[in-house]
């Protein structure tokens, strides 16, 4: 018997390296599993790096939002804006519940939204300082410092004016006389003149209004800006979350309203332009080595630099004007008076000077700035469409900013910033339980009995409501109309802000999902399907989903590669079969005699069909495992070496700057019953040709 | 019995009716001229093909009634072949080559197949190019290997086709008096066809075929003189 099989691997072995059509077969079998082996795992890593993302960011293993949903959870936005979610009522009901299971770690509660910000120009923002100070005058007296103060700030508006004036008669140069109205050039043509600023004092109230409203509007440059954010308990979130860290500023305090601006978005958005597009410039130079003389995106961005100097130019006071003058003509050894042309030529950067002048726009101009149009510690009021369609707008303070560890250059990371669920359910158009408070007041105070939301119409339209004023009739149309008529100042109000909250306030109320983070997350899809379950049971409504479904189109992007990769090995090894079974028919054909012999003197049909299939199959195994070898090489070599994410879209997926992938035995294994399969498959029919071999072509001779 | 090939359409009668006996320990020639059906005549007595009509049993056994499965059995155990072109699995050794059929049989270990293999190449005068290739060795010797192939398992009949059609006059007057002194010594029934007058000096018997049909069965002188009288 072991004879019999050692004979068979003899001839096969032997067969081998004997025939050139054998070497053809080995070689489509080695590049195949090569193929499957680093393409699997490179695959394989990029999804359990991706998954490193989405969960160690904000999905964790699962989420859990309302059946009720229309649309489905998307994390990280989807198509045409949020998702369109049905809120879950009451977090503290489902905690309880989902707590119970023994693979639950931590439950983080969440909602995601966007919302405008609107951060008004230069012009706005150094009015509104000024006002402050005359305000601050008004109540306390005036002191010399808020003299002083009061006179830097009057002298950086003329001088915003005066920019204004120049800018006005150069565009008039290139634009009809139509650009702007006799209205507009009046108003600056006042706010130029002397008698404007020496009667500004008599009425500075007056005086700044016109500002505000005449000369302010002016400037386009103050913008609204999409913000995404989720709202969170921020505690929970940082504890769960543990790739998450504070950048720059502090983390919010315990319980308290507040917001972690992601420090990517604080770069990218509110950041002076300048600066930022000199960080760009040098990330480009030092990360991705590409130079200023090569790319045309990089010169962009130095020619932006030089021309759009007027962000500058507005931050500047006399004062500091004068300052950057002379710093500049220091730097460049220019005797030019005029700042604006003095940046522009310190901003001309080559890949020779940009170094340096990096350095000193730093060293000598930051300091002079302000760099970023929200400083840390300010409130940032935000704008956001309720659910029922009224705007509202909450002021909250931005305590700093955070990033994830390994994401800091994502944009899809980078996308989300942070806030307190009070907030959040303000801005989302739930009460919150101060409000609910201040509801319960005024029905206790005009006798309106409370309706549910789910029977409201009835209640309220229904034959015996017996109602006739439907506006003060519901909590929710109550909730409106406080919003319009001042519950938007008592959110703005800034005891609001110092109010801390305890953990059941935070809890009792809405959410829109709630992050699960799992002890062992293996147990994934098990846990998945108990949760549901226990949900169910307890009479909740809910939908859990695991993290790449949460993460809705992100989450299928490893799943639409890997259909790729795997419909090419399928393509590469559909044709590998058609040639090896090709090659095996005329393998087979050209041994017709030898097999003839054997059959002639004694060896039966079967040993011919083992002596055809052995032979494939080690051919398999032989340039197979080769190809195995070498794949396992290469992945080692990456694995040590890293893969380097081109460009900031692949931090995501590559969960940092570079990829370790590694090869686990599932990828090797694959990779081998594919190729045992195929070059089986690929031999049956030769092999039965083989077997129908008459023992009569070993009497035929050669001629 | 009668064997028939159809090619194509027409149906062309290789042999037209033979009716023969061979006797253990014979040494038979099968004489006659390319298309005589020599070699028909061998592949039905080697069960390697079937007579359209007629019997043809071997060592007692009506080959119809056997399967293909059977007949490969009882090629295996029963008869040694000798080809006209050696026929040896040229990736394997010469030992290899020689043990092939044991290994088939699966009858003798490992020492046994050994001692078997090593005694016929001995005999064979082989012994020493135990480790060679076949493409090694020169045509009398494979030609000697296949001999020593056909005879390992100890076969009753041997059947050899033109087994000296390859080989120079020497060599090939060199094999078959090894297959004469195998025949003597075992006892080995050997049939063999040749169109050589010299090789037929040798059997006991002389078959002349011709068309498919036995012409008559001559003694090796007989043989020899119809030969050497240019009749066939």
């Amino acid at each position: 018997m072991g004879g019999h099989f050692r004979l068979l691997m003899q001839v096969a072995f032997r067969n081998l390296f004997t025939s050139k059509i054998n070497l053809l077969i080995g070689g489509i079998i080695f590049f195949g599993t090569l193929l499957v082996v680093v393409g699997g795992a490179l695959l394989d890593s990029m999804d359990s790096a991706m998954s490193r993302s989405i969960i160690g960011s904000v999905a964790g293993h699962l989420q859990v939002y309302s059946d009720e949903s229309k649309d489905e959870l998307g994390l990280f936005g989807q198509m045409g804006g949020e998702p369109d979610l049905a809120a879950v009522d009451d977090f503290s009901r489902i905690k309880p519940v989902l707590e119970k299971h023994p693979n639950v770690k931590t439950l983080v509660p969440m909602g995601t939204n966007g919302a405008l910000i609107t951060s008004g120009n230069t012009v706005d923002l150094t009015l509104a300082r000024l006002r402050d100070l005359y305000k601050k005058r008004a109540e306390g007296g005036e002191t010399p410092g808020l003299r002083e103060n009061i006179d830097s700030l009057k002298s950086h508006v003329r001088q915003m004016v005066a920019l204004m004036e120049e800018e006005m008669a150069r565009s008039q140069a290139l634009l009809s006389e139509t650009a702007r109205t006799p209205e507009e050039k009046e108003a600056i043509a006042r706010a130029r003149s002397e008698e404007f600023w020496n009667g500004f004092e008599a009425d500075p109230f007056d005086s700044l209004e016109f500002l505000e409203n005449r000369i302010a509007p002016q400037i386009p440059d103050g913008d609204m800006l999409y913000i995404r954010y989720a709202g969170t308990d921020l505690d929970a979130f940082q504890r769960t979350f543990d790739r998450m860290e504070v950048v720059d500023g502090q983390p919010v305090p315990s319980g308290q309203r507040g917001m972690l601006l992601s420090k990517f978005f604080y770069e990218e958005y509110l950041k002076l332009k300048t600066a930022r597009r000199l960080d760009l410039i040098k990330q480009e130079r030092d990360v991705n080595k590409k130079t200023i003389a090569t790319d045309p995106q990089m010169q962009r961005w130095v020619k932006e630099n030089q021309t759009q100097t007027r962000e500058l130019l507005f931050q500047l006071d006399p004062i500091k004007t004068r300052l950057a003058v002379e710093r500049l003509q220091k730097v460049l050894g220019s005797q030019e008076p005029k700042l604006e042309k003095l940046l522009s030529d310190f901003l001309a950067t080559d890949d020779a000077n940009f170094d340096t002048r990096y350095a000193q726009f730093y060293a000598e101009l930051a300091p002079l700035l302000e760099l970023y149009r929200i400083r840390l510690g300010d409130s940032l009021t935000i704008t956001a469409f309720t659910r029922s369609g009224y705007v509202q707008s909450v002021n909250v303070k931005i305590y700093g900013t955070y990033q994830f560890k390994g994401l800091e250059k994502s944009a899809l990371a980078g996308a989300l910033n942070l806030m307190d669920l009070m907030s959040f359910r303000d801005l989302y158009g739930y009460l919150t339980a101060d409000k609910k408070a201040e509801i319960a007041d005024l029905q206790k105070q005009s006798g309106v009995k409370a309706v549910a939301r789910e029977n409201a119409e009835d209640a309220l339209f229904g034959e015996d409501s017996g109602n006739s004023l439907v506006a003060e009739a519901t909590p929710g149309l109550i909730n409106e109309q406080e919003a319009f008529n001042g519950a938007m100042d008592s959110l703005r109000r800034d005891d609001l802000a110092k109010r801390v909250y305890s953990q059941s306030e935070i809890e009792q109320g809405v959410v829109l999902s709630a992050a699960v983070m799992l002890k062992d997350p293996e147990q994934l899809q098990q846990t998945l399907a108990e949760l549901r379950q226990s949900a169910q049971d307890a009479g909740l409504k809910l939908r859990v989903v695991s993290w790449q479904q949460a993460a809705g189109i992100i989450g299928q992007f490893v799943l639409m590669a890997k259909l790729v990769l795997y419909f090419a090995v399928f393509i590469i090894f559909v044709v590998a079969l058609v040639i090896i079974n090709n090659a095996m028919m005329m393998a087979t054909l050209q041994r017709v005699r030898e097999v003839g012999t054997m059959r002639a003197i004694g060896a039966q049909r079967s040993f011919v069909l083992g002596m055809v299939l052995v032979e494939t199959l080690l051919l398999g195994l032989v340039f197979g495992a080769g190809g195995a070898l070498v794949g396992s090489g290469i992945m080692a070599a990456l694995g040590s070496a890293g893969i380097p994410a081109g460009n900031e879209a692949l931090y995501f997926f590559f969960s940092g700057p570079r990829l370790y992938p590694t090869l686990s035995a599932g990828n090797l294994i694959a990779a081998f019953v594919i190729v045992l399969v195929v070059s089986s498959i690929s031999t049956l029919y030769p092999a039965f040709l083989a077997t129908r071999v008459s023992p009569l072509k070993a009497m035929q001779t050669d001629e | 019995m009668t064997k028939d090939y159809t090619l194509g359409k027409v149906v062309v009668p290789a042999l037209r009716g033979v009716d023969l006996q061979v006797h253990p320990g014979e040494f038979i020639s099968i004489a006659g001229p390319s298309g005589s059906g020599k070699t028909t005549l061998l592949n039905l007595i080697g069960c390697v093909d079937t007579a359209t009509t007629g019997v043809v049993s071997v060592a007692g056994q009506d080959t119809k009634l056997l399967s293909e499965r059977q007949l490969t059995h009882l090629r295996l155990h029963t008869i040694g072949f000798i080809f006209q072109s050696f026929n040896l699995v040229s990736v394997l050794t010469v030992f290899q080559n020689v043990e092939f059929p044991l290994l088939l049989q699966r009858k003798l270990d490992k020492a046994q197949r050994r001692e078997r293999v090593m005694q016929l190449l001995e005999q064979v005068g082989l012994a020493n190019h135990a480790k060679h290739r076949p493409n090694e060795l020169s045509g009398g010797q494979r030609q000697r290997v296949a001999v020593a192939r056909a005879l390992v398992t100890r076969p009753q009949l041997v059947l050899a086709d033109e087994p000296t059609a390859n080989l120079d006059s020497v060599t090939g007057q060199h094999i078959i008096d090894l297959m004469k002194e195998l025949n003597q010594k075992e006892g080995t029934t050997f049939i063999f066809s040749t169109h050589d007058a010299k090789v037929m000096n040798h059997a006991n018997a002389v078959w002349r075929l011709a068309d498919g049909k036995i012409l008559d069965r001559l003694s090796a002188s007989e043989a020899q003189r119809a030969m050497a009288s240019g009749s066939h």
